[in-house]
């Protein structure tokens, strides 16, 4: 009796410790994530602008139903959507080629690698700038390099469509290493005895693709394609230090556009947030499908 | 017969091994070649780089005459009011800052979520991770209208606090799996034998899982030293900028500073790509750990 009584006490004691530990984190997580993701819900539906910086009231769902009758929106769920197609399928695909071939006999492995993995080690708001630089219609290389062949200079940042193209190739450069080292990771773990045995049994080449590395990297695949997916959608820097959304929206995604419409001069703050949500509402399902495939909430050991 | 397959298997190995190579040796100037045009543009005389460089073999951009000028206006550099020795300072204080707060804050949470059992413990953890699933946007606006209310806009600890806070979803993660990986035995054995739980987790865990500290350190450094999106909304005067500002203002649409642009580049960049390709290892580990285990 007495031996039970302290050990549920015992227990919450144990207890008590374990949330002090986590206390201070969580304070942080509810003030500054939490609660600010309530409040832009709630600014959603006011009409928080210049205007009405202090005294706004509630309006409803008018942000939302303007958001969806502005010709803008669909342009901007068309460039979300093919930005983050576009981007991520080749980069997966790349990263996987090189994979591949770093992981058959071929010389020079470890060079090739060290030079391989410069985009994703250099910090991706210096080499996007960079690429802007030589994107530079006047001064950039790439139209220099052109000008070798007297080929006329592409204004790779001010025409819509090569600004777009101008983007999704530097966000593809930024991406396939990341992808390279995963998928590599994922094909060494393939055993070799595996290979060997399809060997004798006369299985070479495409067959031994197809029936051995596909199916055990196919997890791996998946986890790329899905981080890769949210990563794109909410990478702000590829999206906005290039072209900061332009010329006029043909780069915009949601969250550039949520940024540019509460920081770009305008403070529309509450259409801002409205945008946000959407976005978020786009991304809820892909994440919540990668927390459950990392599966970190399981219990451990 | 034998001979004549023989002699083309090895014609096949030979086509396949030159692909391969060239695919490969394609790919590695892609992979470099910004980094090539930066060094190139930081050592070319003038700043908008009409004239005074070239191509090496059709493609490689190199500086007719080499200076080392742009590396010197770097550290005079001052956009109205704000100078170079400003924006370092700025960006070291907020820096260390979050990366101090970051560990102090996400060891203890982990050790909780891997060593504890408690009510509450999964919906925890589900809490911590919510944010992955947040395009940043969602926070930053509501973090900058609650901030200028507390008066904390402009200053270093409206950068510092969303930084760590930033930090958490990743780090408390790696942490638990770090001290997962830790055999409970050896922490439980120490506190048998009359060690506190402060002393076991000091003296036995943390010493054990280092590479884990210092991939958390380290993301926590990525996050604060190259963070642009925060600190343009939050550091509104020029002094109070960070590197990453001075850096973005060097090239707009009205006037462009590519050959200060590059130098300052390569000085922000160089420290970070060196610590990356150390550690670049256990930040992957770090990020696939859950899908291995899972």
């Amino acid at each position: 009796m007495a031996s039970s009584l302290a050990s549920v006490l015992e227990r919450l004691k144990a207890s008590k410790t374990s949330y002090l530990y986590i206390l201070p984190a969580l304070i942080g997580l509810l003030f500054l994530i939490l609660y600010p993701f309530a409040y832009n819900v709630f600014i959603s539906f006011t009409n928080m602008n210049l205007g009405h910086i202090r005294n706004f009231f509630l309006i409803g769902f008018r942000n939302y139903s303007y958001i969806f009758s502005d010709p803008d929106f669909l342009v901007i769920v068309e460039n979300t959507v093919i930005w983050t197609f576009t981007n991520v399928i080749p980069t997966v695909a790349l990263g996987l080629l090189l994979a591949l071939v770093l992981n058959s006999k071929v010389r020079g492995k470890t060079a090739y690698r060290m030079f391989l993995i410069v985009p994703w080690a250099m910090p991706s708001f210096i080499t996007l700038l960079i690429w802007k630089g030589m994107y530079d219609f006047q001064y950039g290389v790439f139209n220099r390099f052109l000008g070798q062949f007297s080929i006329a200079p592409i204004n790779w940042l001010g025409d819509c469509h090569w600004a777009f193209f101008s983007i999704v190739v530097a966000n593809i450069w930024l991406g396939y290493p990341f992808m390279m080292i995963i998928f590599s990771g994922a094909l060494q773990s393939i055993p070799t005895e595996l290979y060997e045995a399809a060997s004798i049994d006369g299985a070479v080449g495409f067959r031994q693709m197809r029936h051995i590395t596909v199916p055990l990297i196919r997890p791996t695949i998946i986890l790329g394609l899905l981080l890769g997916s949210i990563w794109t959608f909410n990478n702000f820097n590829s999206a906005y230090l290039i072209t900061a959304g332009g010329p006029g929206i043909c780069t915009t995604i949601f969250i550039t556009q949520a940024y540019n419409l509460a920081f770009g001069g305008l403070l529309n703050f509450s259409v801002a947030a409205a945008y946000a949500v959407v976005a978020f509402i786009f991304l809820f399902f892909p994440g919540l499908l990668w927390t459950r495939y990392m599966g970190v909430t399981r219990q451990a050991t | 017969m034998t001979s004549s397959s023989g002699s083309q298997w090895t014609v096949r190995k030979v086509v396949q091994s030159v692909l391969k190579h060239a695919f490969l040796i394609v790919m590695a100037v892609i992979s470099i070649y910004p980094v090539l045009w930066v060094v190139s543009t930081a050592f070319t005389p003038g700043e908008t780089l009409a004239t005074g460089w070239h191509f090496l073999l059709g493609f490689l951009p190199l500086p007719n005459s080499p200076t080392t000028d742009h590396f010197t206006s770097v550290f005079n550099l001052q956009v109205t009011g704000g100078t170079f020795a400003d924006w370092l300072r700025n960006s070291l204080v907020i820096t260390v800052s979050t990366v101090i707060a970051s560990v102090a804050l996400t060891l203890p949470a982990g050790y909780a979520f891997s060593r504890r059992v408690f009510p509450g413990r999964a919906g925890l953890m589900f809490s911590f991770l919510l944010p992955t699933m947040f395009p940043g946007v969602v926070t930053i606006i509501p973090q900058f209208l609650i901030f200028s209310t507390f008066g904390l806009v402009n200053t270093y600890l409206g950068c510092i606090i969303p930084y760590t806070v930033g930090s958490f979803a990743l780090s408390i993660f790696i942490m638990k799996g770090a001290f997962d990986s830790v055999p409970r035995d050896l922490d439980e054995a120490a506190m048998i034998d009359g060690a506190s739980e402060l002393r076991a987790f000091w003296q036995i865990l943390v010493p054990l899982t280092l590479p884990s500290v210092a991939t958390v350190s380290l993301w926590a450094f990525m996050g604060s030293w190259l963070d642009f999106a925060l600190a343009h909304v939050m550091l509104q005067t020029n002094n109070m900028w960070t590197l990453p500002l001075a850096l973005y203002s060097l090239i707009t649409p009205n006037y462009t500073y590519y050959g200060t642009f590059s130098a300052m580049s390569l000085i922000m960049a160089v420290p970070v790509f060196v610590v990356f390709m150390i550690f670049q290892k256990y930040l992957v580990t770090g990020l696939t750990a859950g899908s291995v285990k899972g």
